[in-house]
């Protein structure tokens, strides 16, 4: 169903001032997929009704369904090519350059809504390719934790299909995975840098011991939290992080009003948070 | 760096040039028109009409999506009635800018270049809006006009040009400190050269020359801040001569960021995040405008 300009920056400005996700004008097709599937489960009429609805007291909850459609199938190796370019370019070997200053020849990564480990085993790969060079003889620690315990598993398992794997270049996808019956398995050298534990980003005891941390990614999760928790967990991400570290959310997502503390930074195609 | 040696060397570059290109008459014409007090614009338009291309140009800015007219506007009298005479010099400014540097070549290549030009212009228009500047034209103009000095490098020392962006494609290197090495000078001082042989006014000048130091403004140096922002959003966004230097910048510690802060400390409420996200949006205007341009219907 196509709706109107009006209605799509009403409801995109609706769904940013909520929950900090926005979406591009070249997304308009794709919200209108999405938001014909909770139109017809909810039986609104028009954008306007659902609208209507998104703003009512049930609309917290709607929300949580829209965000759903709009999140699925957004985890694949290889997402978020500019993030990755910069830390490439710039980020990593700046922190490499203050650690090894001061002595520390180790890394610490965190993806904190691991899902099925595609981003944090991207990670891994990228710094693998510099063993022999920027990173040569330095302990790389990848951290991934999802609430999901079989996310979880899947992650460990590291078996993949070809959708996850469509943006990995030719050359990591010959050199780290091994198709076998239209599955992709990925291999034991890149899966050897990375842990994969339970976390619940609300819980406060276990959080505290989430340290020192390079760098923090946290992508389409703080977008379900209301403000308060939002605030909070971004707090810890805050504390855990290293004063030269980086923190990165997902691609269209915003931290505007969740915390005065990081300062935003720019690089071509994105941003990122830091210190 | 001593900037007093940078603009000497900068001149003497300048002065080099045997076929810069001119300002044409009918634009200084205009300029001069604009400034008399009891101008209207009957008077404005029958001076524009004796140029063909900078009415067609004209006709081409107003029609565009930065401007977005409710409907098209098809004479040249309502389209400066709609601009307003405040809004003509711009245009006509612009307009001149483009025809001269028009067909050049060079290493910069013509799309990606005036995206970026008119990008920069757009973006320091809203963020001169949200700082309550009190000439937006002003504003758009000065980002316009802002790296006028890299067109003439582009054209006139080509070779050593290209050779300075491949360094700074992929390294985050700033391409001010190459040029210095390779060429003693920059493109904003070569830039104020040009806007002094075309007789810009000092303002511009002040904007082209301190882009990428607004500390080092005396006059303007709001105006020079909201350049060097605007042009520093648009590096890191689709509208940086497509993915011409690799930039990165942490907005806090920038000069330009500081100085706007200081004088309008609103604007540390800016959602910055989302400014990003909708200058992404509204990338595709600034592609149709500048291929409208340069269309030749």
């Amino acid at each position: 169903m196509a709706i109107s300009d009006k209605d799509f920056e009403l409801l995109r400005d609706f769904i940013y001032n909520l929950c900090g996700m926005y979406f591009h004008s070249t997304k308009k097709y794709f919200l209108e997929s999405r938001l014909t599937k909770r139109m017809e489960a909810t039986g609104t009429k028009s954008a306007m009704d659902y609208y209507t609805l998104l703003k009512s007291p049930r609309g917290g909850e709607e929300l949580r369904f829209l965000l759903d459609e709009v999140t699925t199938n957004e985890t694949y190796f290889f997402r978020c090519v500019p993030q990755l370019n910069a830390i490439e370019t710039k980020f990593l070997p700046e922190i490499v350059e203050s650690k090894g200053k001061m002595g520390f020849r180790k890394l610490r990564i965190w993806s904190a809504a691991s899902s099925s480990g595609e981003e944090a085993y991207t990670l891994a790969m990228m710094l693998l390719e510099k063993r022999a060079t920027l990173l040569k003889d330095w302990i790389i620690e990848i951290v991934g934790t999802d609430i999901n315990e079989t996310v979880i598993s899947q992650a460990k398992e590291g078996v993949y299909n070809s959708y996850s794997v469509r943006n990995v270049p030719e050359l990591y996808k010959r050199k780290y995975f091994r198709e076998e019956g239209g599955k992709f398995i990925l291999s034991p050298d890149v899966k050897k840098f990375v842990t994969f534990n339970k976390l619940n980003l609300y819980d406060d005891t276990k959080m505290v011991f989430m340290k020192s941390f390079d760098f923090i990614f946290c992508a389409n999760v703080l977008i379900y939290f209301d403000l308060a928790a939002k605030s909070k967990v971004v707090q810890h991400f805050y504390n855990n992080l290293q004063p030269y570290g980086y923190f990165f959310v997902g691609q269209s997502e915003s931290l505007h009003g969740v915390n005065d503390k990081f300062k935003t930074v720019h690089f071509p195609g994105g941003f990122g948070y830091k210190k | 760096m001593d900037r007093q040696v940078m603009m000497e060397t900068a001149r003497q570059m300048v002065a080099t040039i045997d076929d810069l290109p001119t300002i044409p008459a009918v634009a200084t014409q205009v300029l001069q028109l604009l400034n008399s007090p009891d101008v209207n614009v009957d008077e404005v338009a029958d001076l524009m009409l004796t140029d063909q291309v900078m009415t067609a140009r004209v006709m081409k800015m107003v029609n565009s999506p930065v401007y977005r007219p409710s409907q098209e506007i098809t004479s040249l009298k309502r389209a400066l009635v709609y601009l307003g005479l405040r809004h003509i010099k711009e245009v006509a400014l612009t307009s001149s800018f483009i025809n001269a540097f028009e067909d050049k070549g060079g290493v910069l290549e013509v799309g990606p270049c005036w995206e970026h030009a008119f990008g920069v212009g757009m973006v320091a228009k809203v963020i001169a809006e949200k700082i309550h500047y009190n000439d937006l034209e002003k504003a758009y103009i000065g980002g316009v006009i802002h790296d006028i000095g890299e067109v003439v490098l582009s054209y006139y020392r080509s070779a050593e040009f290209a050779a300075v962006l491949e360094q700074t494609r992929q390294r985050p290197v700033n391409l001010v400190d190459v040029e210095m090495a390779t060429f003693g000078t920059t493109h904003a001082e070569i830039g104020y050269c040009i806007a002094e042989k075309w007789n810009f006014p000092e303002a511009y000048r002040e904007a082209i020359l301190f882009h990428h130091d607004p500390r080092g403004a005396s006059s303007d140096p709001v105006l020079c801040s909201i350049i060097n922002l605007a042009d520093l959003f648009c590096s890191v966004r689709e509208l940086n001569y497509g993915g011409r230097s690799w930039v990165s910048f942490n907005l806090v510690e920038e000069d330009g960021w500081q100085i706007l802060k200081e004088q309008f400390p609103s604007l540390a409420q800016l959602d910055v995040e989302r400014f990003c996200y909708e200058l992404d949006d509204a990338v595709p205007d600034v592609k149709e405008l500048v291929s409208s341009i340069f269309s030749r219907q």
